[in-house]
């Protein structure tokens, strides 16, 4: 199960989709809005995704963590405004045992960070709005 | 010389921003790299070399600065990401 969405996120949902009876252990994150960034309040985080390459990568992740650890994943990422405490992100893994559940389910994290075109713009409580892309660091 | 050919640009988060649309249709000859898109970018708020750690992707998938655009192409450009 991979989903990108504007509503609200359900783990029940994202744990029902990896729910296999050969598998012992499932093992999930959730990933909210802080309310502190670099000594700044902020109120909430915008999202924005490139859709069509972030669904293909997040199900590369998938097929990947299946293939390294012998875990289903599913993983679903917000769009939009997501306010102080919301959940952003959910990942759930389910293994046949534990360790390769909590493995996946950290695999899974670990490269939404880093390979799924998703970007988020702070939004902080005087008001001022700031993406998070780079683009304040010169080539 | 070369024949012009007509491609999407695809734009997001400050540089869609920036350049105040998400898609953008550009002219330019056959063939010309996907890395020379940056330089044809309409506005002032984009000067300069493309920034740290842009790639791009094109019609959907990962690719290099140097692959060729064709007609009807749509190039994305991907700045680092954030998501999470």
């Amino acid at each position: 199960m991979i989903l990108l969405t504007a509503e609200s996120l359900d783990l029940v949902a994202l744990v029902a989709a990896v729910f296999n009876s050969e598998h012992g252990g499932t093992a999930t994150f959730v990933g909210t809005t802080r309310r502190e960034a670099e000594q700044r309040e902020v109120v909430a985080i915008a999202y924005e995704a490139y859709e069509e390459l972030a669904r293909a990568e997040l199900a590369r992740i998938a097929e990947e963590a299946q293939a390294r650890f012998g875990a289903a994943i599913a993983i679903a990422h917000r769009t939009g405004r997501v306010d102080v405490g919301h959940p952003s992100v959910m990942v759930a893994a389910s293994a046949p045992h534990r360790a390769a559940a909590f493995s996946a389910c950290r695999f899974g994290i670990d490269e939404l960070k880093v390979r799924v075109p998703l970007w988020k713009q702070m939004i902080y409580i005087d008001g001022a709005e700031e993406w998070v892309d780079g683009r304040d660091r010169p080539a | 010389m070369s024949e012009q050919i007509v491609v999407t640009v695809r734009l997001f988060a400050s540089l869609r921003a920036a350049v105040g649309a998400d898609r953008l249709s550009l002219s330019l000859p056959d063939g010309t790299p996907v890395g020379a898109v940056w330089a044809h970018l309409p506005g002032t708020a984009l000067p300069g070399d493309p920034p740290a750690g842009l790639r791009y992707a094109l019609n959907h998938e990962w690719t290099l600065p140097g692959a060729p655009l064709h007609q009807g192409d749509e190039v994305a450009l991907v700045l680092p990401v954030s998501g999470g």
